[in-house]
């Protein structure tokens, strides 16, 4: 009976939304095409999961806050369908007012001319001066001397271990901190000694239909070898071979010495060997500490990827999410300073952003107490300094073509497939092939 | 089952004479296939059952015990978080709207072309005719970077026209048509010609209200087909009110956060419209799909 | 225009089915003829989706690279492989359907919904059915083949090997309809007394099938063929939205190679070159399976 009068109500729910809630007039605007009320904040992020979560929590702040503002958050799936989904949008002059973008997509965003510039004067307007963001995201938020975005946060690949683990191969300091893993041996060696009590593996890493996190265990240790790949936009090949190859090399000592598995997948596969004890330290982004900390409480520790090499400064591979504007066909459909306001009311949230696992770009969350006092967030703080973005190319950036050809190599080299140096000449003839292709920037 | 009997004979020569005698092993035959065919029939309705029986589900119950069939709770929660969320309500409107006048832009202009290729005379009447027979080998499909670009150089995108415009040129619309004029008699549109009737008018008062069986098909044709579209209102549409219902049914299931009972309950939305419609209409939409396909 | 009715010149005519002519004419030539057009010049061009202007001659260079390219041959494959493992069995199955229904006369109606019904449904819903069909671990498929006595079922979408086998199964659950419907309309049209006749000749109900059934549905099975094989050529739906040509690369059809390459990536020119190139494919296989058809329909 209830189940009957429920269903009446649905059905009575649908005709009246139907016929009454402002149907008609939104009818007559998808004849003309015009933008809607003035009230309408448009937002469209790709997070899931644990983000999705922290990001509901910051949204129903911001609308209480604002009660004016009919804030329509749309999340989207995340990759290269997210990009083109925006880039459609854009073109089609109906973007929302303000979108999340990594800023590793930023270069071809701008360079396509999607995205409305942001200027000083608005950064005062809102308290959002350069002084207030993590210095290299902002940087990074950049193009062509111009600034198109906001930095949310860093978000980098980071090293997981876990405690008991780690206790038993004696690697732990009287802090109970990870001891000194630094250096292509001594990162090998407690990978051994975790092997020994796991009886398995030493670390484990999604290296099978995983290809972001193969791009950045390769381009973390690249990084620090000081090569870098592009130049010119992409279109300039200054690839270091040599220095490639060392990289691939030293992953495929990991391999050949059994320490990571050949083929964990990235559908959780590489998470649960940590989970269940199969593998002491897991190589993976940050933003999996949620997903780790559900599964086994305290008994894991989190710290910055080693420093392998030292040839460079340390580096390790990052991106950052940030606020962008796309570019709408008026300022009355833009809301810029709508945009703006509801940007800067989310990175004073960044504390609960923080949380899911994201180093804040917002300066006065990071260097606040009560963020040094996040455990084991604080602990990889600094690796924000280190911050590697990816190359600005067109065919470069998350989720991207790069990602896909790179990691097609990384994957074989750890199974086994390819050597070294046949490895670093594949990824060479495919970086040519894409810095070859017409540009469509 | 029970309606189910064997064929009857379907000449009036044999309905006359005694029916000719079935075999035991003849009968054990239709036995064995009207089960096999009952078994298929039912395996094709498991998706949508299945679909069915997970929107009914509470979340949690199917976090338990995922590949079960019934709950001992059924709810209908799952709908009414889908309906209050309040989009799919302007998915259908926005469904409706274009498809009704896509149908509606395309049945006026493909019959009235196909009137001048069947019964005026005009010296390029061939060349015109194969120039659009040749339409038929065109996949829209593949045209939809140059679509895009002229919509967009016009500033339509994410309109109902964007959606509407470029499913209009339907060609084998013009066919149909042009085959069923063809064989409404000449006498016909001759008398009313002598009598001085415009060409327009013939169309109009004449030709028109005698095609009944191909409008009907043409018009269950380029609905069915148009609210189906989806790679196309997908490029054409982005803002989530605008869309269509199967690309805003693809948006639902890009939120992937989203518990297995309410995308199921989006399904069986989804699904609900074109499938009401076929339960009453069986037979004619299946004449107008078919029957027009078969041309 | 005063003269005598039915002397009226073809003069008068020509302007009367120009006017006629004229409204369809305008979206043909917008919509179909003038894009096609399009697609074939911009494949000389570095044409992009986000600069306006049609870019810079280039030549050849497209072409080239489209030809060269391992992912244009390989999404080729993917897509007639797809055209394979649809087209059979959807040509097989629903022509034993329909034989099978045409035995009873009556209830056709309740096999005529089972089959067809699904043909109604847009590909969104058929995605979202099969992607919770064939969910890892929870769904449907895997704990059937689970109960036969599999122990490690496969991973229906997330598999290279079986991704594009599940994605078929789907595709011919969602169609087969179409055809059973055709081939039923033709099977009614075969007069009873043939097959009355045939009997009398004593042929047995299976060369009854083979030498008279069938060769009748020969103009059926043409069109079916033909429709069902541009139909697969033309694949996208349900692949973007259930495996968008993932896992690596292994479902990806040529279809969804233009569109990342013309809308993700932004290259117009480069996509207008794929489109060229797989719409002068599809029309060969077209015609030449065609002539295939038509020159055993005359034999037979």
């Amino acid at each position: 009976m209830q189940g009957r009068r429920r269903f009446l109500g649905a059905a009575g729910s649908l005709a009246a939304a139907g016929a009454l809630s402002g149907c008609s007039t939104a009818v007559g605007q998808a004849f003309t095409g015009s933008a809607g009320p003035s009230s309408l904040l448009n937002f469209w992020h790709p997070f899931t999961g644990g983000d999705g979560a922290q990001l509901v929590g910051m949204q129903s702040g911001y609308r209480k806050r604002n009660p004016g503002t009919d804030l329509k958050s749309t999340t989207l799936v995340w990759g290269s369908p997210y990009y083109t989904k925006l880039t459609l949008a854009t073109l089609g002059q109906r973007p929302p007012q303000v979108a999340i973008t990594h800023v590793s997509r930023l270069p071809t965003l701008a360079a396509s001319g999607l995205l409305r510039e942001i200027s000083p004067s608005e950064l005062d307007q809102h308290g959002l001066t350069a002084g207030r963001f993590a210095k290299s995201a902002f940087r990074s938020a950049h193009h062509a001397g111009k600034l198109y975005a906001l930095p949310l946060d860093t978000h980098p690949f980071v090293l997981y271990y876990r405690t008991d683990i780690a206790k038993k191969a004696g690697l732990l300091d009287d802090k109970g901190q990870l001891t000194d893993v630094d250096g292509p041996d001594k990162f090998l060696d407690a990978m051994r000694a975790v092997k020994e009590v796991t009886g398995l593996w030493g670390a484990s890493i999604a290296t099978v239909k995983d290809p972001a996190t193969c791009w950045r265990f390769f381009w973390s240790l690249y990084r620090q070898l000081g090569a870098d790949l592009v130049t010119d936009g992409g279109r300039k090949v200054v690839m270091d071979r040599a220095a490639a190859e060392e990289a691939l090399a030293y992953i495929r000592r990991m391999a050949d010495q059994k320490l990571i598995p050949p083929g964990a997948d990235g559908d959780g596969g590489a998470i649960t060997l940590l989970t269940a004890g199969k593998a002491g330290f897991l190589m993976d982004g940050e933003w999996q500490l949620l997903a780790v900390q559900g599964a086994v409480k305290d008994k894991f520790d989190m710290r910055t990827f080693p420093r392998i090499f030292r040839d460079a400064p340390y580096a390790c591979a990052a991106d950052s999410h940030a606020f962008i504007l796309p570019k709408a066909p008026s300022e009355k459909a833009q809301r810029a300073d709508k945009a703006l306001e509801f940007a800067r009311s989310m990175l004073d949230a960044s504390l609960d952003w923080a949380k899911g696992g994201h180093i804040p770009a917002w300066q006065a969350t990071a260097r606040s107490s009560a963020y040094h006092h996040l455990e084991p967030q604080a602990h990889y703080a600094e690796a924000a300094d280190g911050a590697a973005y990816d190359p600005a190319a067109w065919y470069s950036g998350a989720d991207s073509n790069l990602y896909r050809r790179f990691s097609d190599v990384v994957s074989s080299v750890v199974g086994g497939h390819t050597r070294p140096g046949a490895g670093a000449a594949r990824m060479h003839a495919a970086l040519k092939d894409l810095a070859g292709m017409e540009a469509p920037i | 089952m029970a309606t189910l009997t064997p064929a009857a004979p379907r000449t009036t020569e044999a309905a006359t004479s005694p029916p000719r005698r079935h075999t035991d092993s003849d009968r054990l035959f239709n036995r064995v296939v009207l089960g096999v065919l009952i078994a298929l029939a039912l395996l094709w309705l498991v998706p949508i059952a299945w679909a069915t029986a997970t929107s009914l589900r509470p979340p949690n119950d199917i976090a338990t015990n995922p590949t079960s069939w019934v709950s001992d709770n059924p709810t209908l929660s799952s709908y009414q978080e889908i309906l209050s969320a309040g989009r799919i309500q302007y998915w259908y409107v926005n469904s409706l709207i274009t498809s009704s006048l896509t149908t509606l832009l395309a049945v006026c202009t493909t019959s009235l072309a196909a009137f001048a290729l069947s019964r005026l005379k005009f010296s390029f009447r061939r060349p015109v005719f194969l120039v659009i027979l040749a339409g038929v080998m065109i996949p829209p499909q593949l045209l939809m970077i140059p679509q895009f670009l002229t919509l967009q150089a016009t500033g339509m995108l994410n309109t109902y026209w964007a959606v509407i415009l470029p499913q209009v040129p339907n060609v084998v619309s013009v066919f149909v048509f042009k085959q069923f004029f063809d064989g409404i008699p000449v006498e016909l549109t001759d008398a009313a010609r002598a009598d001085g009737a415009s060409w327009l008018r013939i169309y109009w008062q004449i030709v028109m209200p005698l095609s009944r069986p191909a409008i009907s098909a043409v018009t269950i044709f380029v609905f069915v087909w148009s609210w189906n579209n989806f790679l196309w209102p997908l490029l054409a549409v982005t803002d989530p009110q605008m869309m269509t219902l199967p690309v805003g049914l693809n948006s639902v299931q890009d939120a992937f956060g989203l518990p297995q009972a309410q995308l199921m309950a989006s399904a069986v939305l989804g699904a609900l419209p074109l499938l009401t419609v076929f339960l009453f209409f069986q037979r004619r939409i299946v004449e107008g799909i078919a029957g027009t396909g078969l041309k | 225009m005063s003269t005598a009715t039915g002397v009226r010149t073809t003069g008068g005519q020509r302007w009367t089915a120009s006017g006629m002519l004229l409204p369809f004419g305008i979206f043909y030539v917008l919509f179909l003829l003038g894009p096609l057009l399009y697609t074939a010049v911009a494949g000389f061009f570095n044409d992009s989706l986000v600069k306006s202007g049609p870019g810079e001659w280039v030549g050849t260079a497209n072409y080239a690279e489209a030809l060269g390219s391992p992912e244009f041959w390989s999404s080729l494959g993917h897509t007639l492989w797809f055209t394979v493992l649809t087209t059979v069995p959807l040509i097989l199955l629903s022509l034993t359907l329909a034989l099978m229904t045409d035995r009873f006369s009556r209830g056709k109606w309740f096999f005529r919904l089972a089959f067809f019904a699904p043909f109604m449904l847009p590909s969104s819903v058929i995605s979202l059915l099969f992607m919770w069909i064939y969910a890892d671990q929870i769904g449907l498929a895997q704990g059937v083949v689970t109960w036969f006595g599999v122990d490690a079922a496969p991973s229906w979408l997330g598999s290279p090997n079986w991704a594009m086998i599940s994605i078929a199964a789907a595709t011919v659950w969602w169609t087969v309809g179409f055809n059973f419907v055709i081939y039923l309309a033709a099977l009614q049209e075969i007069p009873r007394d043939v097959h009355e006749a045939a009997a009398i000749d004593g042929a047995g109900p299976w060369q009854r099938l083979r030498l008279v059934v069938i060769p009748m549905l020969g103009r059926a099975t043409t069109l079916v063929a033909v429709l069902q094989l541009v139909a697969s050529l033309k694949v996208f739906d349900q692949i973007y939205m259930m495996t968008n040509g993932g896992p690596d690369d292994a479902t990806r059809p040529s279809l969804l190679y233009i569109f990342q390459t013309g809308f993700t990536d932004g290259r117009a020119g480069y996509a207008s070159t794929v489109a060229l190139l797989l719409f002068v494919i599809i029309l060969l296989i077209s015609l030449v399976w065609f002539a295939l058809i038509r020159r055993t329909e005359k034999e037979g």
